[in-house]
């Protein structure tokens, strides 16, 4: 197993020497050889996941968990945290999944960035962002996670801002690290109570530690419900749910294969790991997974009905991921923690696929991202536009794409334990079809919108953004036949192959019966139905009949309301940003001004130096100073004899 | 006796100590101050420390007052140069002035001295003192010089003209 | 005193005998470079005189002053970070007019000043070591007085550390008139032998806090950080947020374990109010501002009311946190003013933040270090503020401090606005030439290696941060 061990460490080690590599001679390596680098680093680290993967596979079902620790990384108090990796069947999952994804994201950016200023630079980033996304899922204590976590929102606020260009974009990653910020800091104190509460930080120790006094956790069922809910918070922040989803859509400011990379396919799904990793402790509190499930079900309707009236055709997607985030927190929620993977791992492909679609149609009509300027694109691009197809097949769960298995096991999860949340699950999934469809007909049917000199330039991508699209369109139509359901004489091999992870949390679980067979096909069947009937339905709207949707000062009441995302922007800078800088204000108004800047302005130019001290010690700023210095002595004596 | 000089004392000492504050004329703050510091004086010889009360006559009200007058002089002061103060901040000055003699008084009353007094005779004598300040003291005392040479430092650095670069 | 004391006692003599040469040194040629030289290797050497001590030296000079390792880990400390604002200090003042020799002298006498404080336990080295470090900073505070706003900065300080000091030493005695004992076991002895703390002696030890919490800069004693951080020249800025505030801070958790005050619930709340007020206060406060050094400022107050937080939690695991915390707070903070220090020309200090804006793609690598600095004093993980604050939560939550735990949080959030607010003014494409006046290529060298130094130390703290904390943990 020495071999097994040092790959293991292997698969991290690539993006690094890769990133440092690249780093380091950002002025000197030219464009071809950086994009080698970068690329053959992830493509090893790929390469390695895959014979890890094999070797997971092949070894008994006992031993698909194997740890590697580096070196102790530092002590406090009574617990220590090692620099060490895990490697399990979730990881090896995610393992692939970020380097599969993430190379063919990188062979893309070749193409997509190959005229860009800062192409080194942003390889270097992307490297990065892989190297700690991997530390991420890998990191066998939280502590390593948590590293992972913070790292991946640093690199996600470089390539934010990547084309530091204009105020908007600098906000737009501002936006986004700080919300992330506050999500990690209530990790962070998750983290600390888990550290307090098991006396250890790695996650086998205190998930052994949670079980064995399983029994005093759940009577005492608020340190837990505390732990886990903090935890959640976390993931709240960096998997976009209410309320601290709005910096993803403005995320979209960056590049497109950043879009996919780290806003689609890996970095927003940090938060489904996080929770599908500590199922044992979630599943102790069963008030968090109702938490998680609400949460998430808002969010899947919340954000898929201000897709509905986004005109940005990155900003659609955005949203989307928003409501593909919030089904899977649903699906985590009610304790299905396999369909949650599950469905994460096919959103990997199909939304990765079209945000690179939209990053090719983007390309090609240089710089075009509102889709009331396409339309008609589908002669002039046709690659894009079939592989485009397939995704949005995919994510609307026709049959047999990827989406369909996934969305359909989660939705039947959610029919055997409340009818309520799955009619509203089913709503958010409808909804989903049809603004992805409307979408899709906007760009590549109907009339031709760009203007003429759009038109006059505009040709197919090149093959490095071409051949990923395919690779992932592949994927999307054969990604699901991973998890094909009993019901559909499938075996389900995903879920077998998680089933040790999830193995020790299935006994607090409450136990539902299983659906007949017959109300699963009767479940299928109608909402494909369902669906079909919407795709129907905007294709007459939005490709034969040629509706565009109006533009912004036309509409008017819930239209706007919507297209405004429900003002929630406009309501945090109420709420919060205005008071703290008001804080901030008075603040500066009563102590800095009658001060200093009283001072400051009066002396104005240079005066001699006698007048000068003169004029401090007549100011009266020192008597002020000295005046709130006695203030606190008073409240000090005050309080000491108060006792 | 004694009692009776400690009242009187300090009456004086609190007297022209309110009297530095209130006067409009620099030079009569500076004069009530001496005062202060002889009362000052008078209390240390109460407590038995004649060569305190020596050393602050000479070195505050002899050295350091004669100094503030000069500079007072060369500063050509008077009353009109006092800057005008508002009267809210008087105001805010004299309430937190009045809450702090409060709480003071307020911790201090009803205490009885708890520390021994030494009962030596002749604590106050250079050779005591000598004795303590050389011996167990040294250290401190080493320190002090130590103290006084960053201030000189300090002083000649900041008090010397612009202009002489190169030269000391 | 005897000859074991003397050996105890040779680091400070070190720096006193440097002092004095520095004087000779002057009266024979002005030459910074050679003052410079005999600073930089006296302290050096200093240094490694200290490195022969074992850390479970204990040698107690009575009544005065104990070396012990707490005392020598600290002294270290000190004379590190006073080497790092000497060596960055060279640069700074050789494009100067003014007269530079007589800086190193008033900055060794300093640290000498710091050094006897964090080896105090008893109030007359206390407050003689205070003094010593108060009135060398009055002079180094206003040194450049041709710049408008450093004599001021240096008034301010002088009259409200001398008002503090008076506070200090009404306070001492107070105490004194208590117990009868200044030193730190006498009067933590006094205490044990009563139930409850007579009033006269509470008000003492609330005039400590005032004396104390000055030179800190806690809330409400926090009103000259910003002006003095801006009027001083920015080695003594970085002089001042480090040693001073590290001293004090080093003197408080030695006074504290030998009186046992954790123990009472009125000196807890106390700290937690001062604490919360100063973290709050700090931070809001930096918000708006444009100015580098008034951020740094207003950042080191809630710094200080973080490591509050850890000084609260007591016991061996707050100690640990909380020299940890130094530790990390000295190695950015240093970093930061050195970087401002470098890039400062010879009218004024780069201290707006205009003065930043596109620096990544002039000076990359500054930029990137500067970054660096910024994210550690943030928290952001594999630097060492994050192992830092990660400490300070633990240790908080370990004793159950969950309101200041809180406070902490969100600070952090909050905090964070204002760091990465310059980090993106660093990355702005918006070109911005500025000229200044060439310097030997040297002088660049040392500050650059400095600063380099610096970052290393960052990243390899937070990255392996073991070394470190097992020393901490063998001096406590």
């Amino acid at each position: 197993m020495v071999n097994t061990e040092f790959l293991i460490s292997l698969v991290p080690l690539f993006p690094l020497l890769g990133f440092l590599i690249v780093a380091l001679n950002v002025r000197r390596l030219s464009h071809g050889v950086t994009a080698f680098i970068a690329c053959g680093a992830i493509l090893l680290s790929f390469i390695t996941s895959v014979v890890l993967f094999t070797k997971l596979l092949s070894a008994p079902e006992a031993e698909r968990s194997i740890t590697v620790t580096l070196y102790q990384w530092f002590a406090a108090g009574s617990f220590s945290a090692n620099i060490s990796f895990l490697l399990d069947p979730l990881s090896s999952l995610f393992l692939l999944i970020i380097t599969g994804v993430g190379f063919l994201i990188h062979v893309y950016s070749i193409g997509y960035m190959h005229d860009d200023k800062g192409f080194n630079r942003f390889f270097s980033y992307l490297n990065l962002f892989v190297f700690f996304m991997l530390l991420l899922v890998m990191g066998s204590n939280y502590l390593l996670m948590f590293v992972g976590w913070e790292g991946v929102g640093l690199c996600s606020y470089l390539l934010i801002g990547f084309w530091f260009k204009n105020q908007n974009y600098n906000d737009a990653a501002n936006k986004a690290f700080i919300m992330n910020r506050v999500g990690d800091l209530g990790l962070l104190i998750g983290i600390v109570l888990i550290a307090w509460k098991f006396g250890s930080i790695s996650y086998p120790d205190v998930f052994a530690n949670a079980l064995q006094n399983s029994e005093a956790l759940k009577s005492h069922g608020i340190l837990i419900t505390w732990i886990t809910m903090l935890l959640f918070v976390g993931a709240m922040g960096k998997s976009a749910q209410i309320p601290l989803y709005t910096w993803l859509p403005d995320a979209m400011a960056g590049p497109t294969p950043v879009s996919a990379l780290i806003h689609a396919a890996t970095m927003v799904t940090a938060g489904i790991y996080m929770i599908a990793r500590n199922n044992v402790l979630y599943a102790m509190a069963p008030a968090t997974l109702t938490v998680v499930m609400i949460v998430g079900l808002a969010t899947a309707i919340f954000a898929a009905t201000i897709a509905l009236k986004q005109n940005d055709i990155k900003k659609v997607l955005a949203y989307s991921t928003v409501s593909q985030l919030g089904l899977m927190f649903l699906a985590l929620g009610l304790g299905a923690f396999t369909a949650g993977i599950f469905h994460m791992a096919t959103h990997a492909f199909f939304k990765a696929l079209l945000f690179l679609g939209a990053g090719s149609v983007i390309h090609a009509l240089g710089n075009e991202q509102d889709i009331r300027n396409m339309g008609g694109l589908k002669k002039y691009l046709p690659v894009t536009y079939m592989t485009f197809l397939i995704g949005v097949l995919a994510i609307s769960g026709i049959p047999p794409f990827a989406g369909f298995f996934s969305k359909d096991e989660i939705l039947a999860n959610a029919f055997a334990q409340n009818k309520i949340v799955w009619v509203l699950a089913v709503g958010a999934s409808l909804l989903t079809a049809f603004y992805m469809f409307r979408l899709f007909f906007l760009t590549f049917f109907g009339k031709e919108r760009a203007s003429h000199e759009k038109m006059h330039h505009i040709h197919e991508s090149p093959k490095s953004i071409l051949i990923p699209l395919i690779v992932l369109a592949i994927l999307s139509l054969a990604g699901g036949f991973m998890g094909v359901p009993e019901v559909l004489h499938g075996s389900h091999w995903l879920s077998h192959y998680l089933a040790p992870v999830f193995a020790s949390s299935t006994q607090f679980l409450a136990h539902h019966d299983h659906l007949s067979h017959a109300t699963e096909y009767a479940l299928m069947g109608g909402i494909v139905g369902a669906t079909i009937i919407l795709i129907i339905f905007a294709y007459s709207r939005y490709a034969k009949n040629n509706h565009v949707p109006a533009t912004d000062e036309t509409t008017t009441g819930l239209q706007r309301v919507l297209m405004n995302k429900y003002y929630i922007d406009e309501l945090y800078n109420a709420i919060i940003v205005k008071p703290l800088y008001h804080i901030s204000a008075v603040f500066e108004a009563f102590i800095e001004r009658l001060g200093i800047d009283k001072l400051v302005n009066a002396s104005g130019s240079f005066v001699v130096w006698g007048s000068r001290t003169a004029r401090l010690l007549q100011n009266g700023s020192i008597g002020y100073y000295i005046f709130i210095m006695v203030i606190g002595i008073v409240l000090i004596l005050v309080a000491n004899n108060l006792k | 006796m004694t009692l009776n000089l400690f009242y009187f004392l300090s009456f004086l000492a609190v007297l022209s100590a309110l009297m530095v504050v209130f006067s409009k004329n620099p030079v009569y703050s500076v004069l009530y101050l001496i005062i202060t510091f002889f009362t000052i004086a008078g209390h240390y010889i109460l407590l038995d420390a004649q060569f305190l009360a020596v050393v602050h006559v000479i070195v505050y009200a002899g050295a350091i007052m004669v100094l503030f007058l000069y500079v007072i002089m060369l500063l050509n002061l008077n009353r009109e140069s006092e800057p005008h103060k508002s009267n809210i901040l008087k105001f805010a000055a004299v309430i937190c002035a009045g809450l702090l003699l409060v709480v003071l008084v307020g911790s201090l009353k009803g205490t009885e001295a708890i520390v021994q007094q030494s009962g030596k005779a002749g604590i106050g004598y250079v050779k005591t003192l000598g004795e303590v300040m050389f011996k167990e003291f040294l250290l401190p005392f080493e320190i002090t010089s130590i103290l006084l040479l960053a201030a000189m430092v300090g002083a000649v650095m900041l008090g010397k003209s612009e202009k002489t670069n190169d030269t000391i | 005193m005897n000859r074991s004391d003397l050996y105890s006692l040779t680091p400070l003599l070190i720096l006193s005998s440097a002092a004095i040469l520095n004087f000779f040194s002057i009266s024979i040629k002005r030459n910074h470079k050679v003052i410079f030289a005999i600073t930089v290797l006296s302290l050096i050497g200093d240094f490694i005189f200290l490195t022969s001590y074992s850390l479970y030296h204990q040698q107690h000079i009575d009544p005065l002053l104990v070396v012990d390792g707490f005392g020598i880990f600290n002294i270290g400390l000190i004379l590190l970070t006073t080497l790092v604002v000497a060596l960055m200090s060279y640069a700074y003042f050789e494009q100067r007019e003014e007269r530079k020799e007589e800086y190193y002298i008033l900055l060794i006498l300093a640290a000498l000043g710091a050094c006897i404080m964090v080896i105090s336990k008893h109030f007359v080295s206390f407050f003689l070591g205070l003094e010593v470090l108060s009135v060398s900073l009055y002079s180094l505070i206003a040194y450049l007085r041709t710049r408008e706003r450093s004599d001021e900065a240096g008034i301010k300080y002088l009259i409200l550390a001398a008002f503090s000091s008076a506070f200090l030493l009404f306070g001492m005695s107070l105490i004194y008139a208590t117990t009868g004992k200044m030193d730190f076991g006498g009067i933590g002895y006094y205490l044990t032998t009563t139930q409850d703390i007579p009033l006269i002696m509470m008000a003492g030890l609330g005039m400590l806090i005032v004396g104390a919490g000055f030179k800190l800069g806690v809330v409400p004693f926090h009103m000259w950080t910003p002006d003095v951080y801006e009027g001083a020249p920015t080695p003594v800025t970085a002089f001042i947020a480090t040693v001073s505030k590290g001293g004090m801070i080093a003197l408080l958790v030695r006074f504290f374990n030998a009186i046992n005050g954790y123990q009472y619930e009125s000196f807890t709340n106390l700290f937690t109010v001062l604490s919360i007020a100063s973290m709050f206060v700090g931070n809001i406060l930096a918000l708006r501002q444009t100015n580098l050094k008034r951020i740094l400022a207003y950042s080191s107050i809630s710094h200080i009311g973080y490591l509050l937080v850890a000084f609260l939690s007591g016991g061996s695991m707050g100690a640990q946190a909380t020299t940890f915390y130094l530790v990390a707070y000295f190695i950015t903070t240093l970093g930061a003013f050195g970087i401002i220090a470098t890039l400062s020309d010879q009218h004024r200090d780069a201290e707006l933040i205009d003065d930043y804006r596109g620096l990544l793609w002039r000076r990359p690598l500054t930029a990137v270090a500067f970054s660096a600095m910024l994210l550690s004093l943030a928290g952001i993980p594999l630097t060492a503020g994050f192992i830092a604050k990660f400490y300070v939560i633990t240790a908080g939550i370990g004793t159950q401090h969950w309101l200041l735990v809180f406070c902490l949080v969100v600070n952090s959030v909050i905090g964070l606005y204002y760091y990465i607010k310059i980090i993106a003014v660093m990355f702005d494409q918006k070109l911005q030439i500025k000229s200044a006046k060439e310097l030997h290529p040297l002088v660049y060298v040392i500050s650059s290696v400095t600063i380099a130094v610096l970052a290393v130390f960052l990243f390899w703290l937070g990255v392996s941060p073991e070394g470190m904390l097992s020393l901490i943990d063998d001096v406590i």
